[in-house]
């Protein structure tokens, strides 16, 4: 029999082998799947770094579990489970904030590329009717006078 | 002096020839352009085959992007004043030209056709066919609440906030082509327009009730539509001045 040790029972942090081997894997293959999304184009490097962090972070966690009693101390939380919910939970709602900020600014620029490309198309109309028109002139002044005049 | 008159148009096959054709009636000199705001029926091709430009949004973008690719039109393609309808019949282009006639008289920057303020007298030899607009009462309630909060944020009083039969000048055209919210377009411009010191007035009018489809506001929807309009107004107030608006 393995004496397992649960975190809830000791004062300090201490998690179990099992756990941290399982936390530093799960770390390290986020972080793969970042990277294999950034080498497959999914996903651009600029909005890849605050993933990277949280992926250290896990695997900081992971390798010195002391850590997160620390930051329970620097925050004067008793629990470190709080600590850690808190943290994770402000990080997520700042990504989400980030999000939007990025999406609003985004919808703008599709916004003026559609009303861009809509000014384009009246302008294509136009040149379009010109042409017609000066096109339907020409074949009536050949009838009287000179050839077309391919500068008029 | 040129002057353009767009027309926003969003699946209005129907009714749009019969407003075009309204427009160059009453409003003689204007070009017309319709800005189709991703139609997925035939707006844009009936709006071409009437002889009109049209600016076809690639995809639907809302009322607000639409208006605003006039302005942009207009400012670029030089137009001195501009004027915007609906494009369903609810706006007789009688009552259009008459807004129109204020900037360019220039007794004011951006004009508002107004529903709701006092009728004058009745026009001479103006009779448009069909029923006088009237309010549901959902939509007074909202009409109300808008008319209480934009008259506090910007100390003038206006009736019809959310009118999209607007005339405007460059000064107008330049700072609603930079500045125009997508979301709540109408009340939101207006509060801008008397933010940056622009000269925004109403002009009572006559619309019609609206011929074909239904109003979108549920009283759920309204009440969400209020609750935005407060935020909007209330964040509005804070926003930066732009340098833009120079007089």
């Amino acid at each position: 029999m393995i004496p397992t040790v649960l975190a809830a029972q000791a004062d300090k942090v201490s998690l179990t082998a099992q756990t941290r081997i399982i936390a530093a894997a799960l770390a390290i293959l986020f972080m793969l799947l970042i990277l294999d999304l950034i080498r497959r184009d999914r996903l651009q490097e600029r909005y890849s770094v605050i993933w990277f962090v949280a992926g250290l972070a896990m695997l900081a966690g992971a390798a010195f579990p002391g850590l997160l009693g620390l930051v329970a101390d620097l925050m004067g939380v008793r629990d470190t489970n709080v600590a850690l919910f808190s943290i994770v939970l402000l990080l997520l709602l700042g990504l989400a904030l980030n999000f939007s900020v990025i999406m609003s600014r985004q919808a703008a620029q599709i916004t003026r590329l559609a009303q861009e490309r809509a000014m384009e198309r009246a302008h294509e109309q136009a040149a379009r009717d010109d042409l017609e028109r000066r096109l339907n002139g020409t074949t009536r002044a050949e009838d009287t006078a000179t050839g077309p005049n391919p500068d008029a | 002096m040129r002057t353009l008159v767009f027309i926003p148009a969003w699946n209005e096959a129907a009714s749009l020839e019969a407003v075009i054709a309204d427009v160059r009636t009453h409003i003689e000199g204007a070009d017309i352009l319709v800005v189709d705001d991703g139609s997925t029926d035939s707006t844009a091709e009936r709006a071409r085959a009437a002889g009109v430009l049209v600016a076809s949004m690639p995809f639907n973008q809302g009322l607000g992007a639409a208006l605003q690719t006039g302005y942009l039109w207009a400012l670029r393609e030089g137009y001195d004043f501009c004027a915007h309808l609906d494009a369903d019949g609810q706006h007789p282009a009688s009552e259009v030209a008459r807004v129109l006639a204020e900037v360019q008289a220039d007794r004011a920057d951006l004009v508002i056709g107004s529903r709701y303020a006092k009728q004058t007298e009745p026009l001479p030899g103006v009779a448009p066919q069909g029923e006088d607009y009237k309010a549901t009462l959902t939509r007074r309630i909202g009409i109300n609440v808008f008319r209480l909060l934009l008259t506090l944020a910007t100390r003038q009083r206006f009736t019809d906030t959310t009118s999209s039969m607007r005339a405007a000048n460059r000064r107008v055209m330049k700072l609603f082509s930079e500045n125009y919210s997508p979301d709540f377009a109408e009340i939101e411009s207006l509060q801008l327009a008397v933010r940056e010191g622009l000269r925004v007035k109403e002009v009572p009018v006559r619309m019609l009730e609206r011929t074909g489809g239904s109003s979108f506001l549920t009283p759920v929807r309204s009440a969400f539509f209020i609750f935005k309009g407060l935020v909007v107004i209330l964040v509005g107030q804070f926003k930066p001045r732009h340098a833009g608006a120079e007089r």
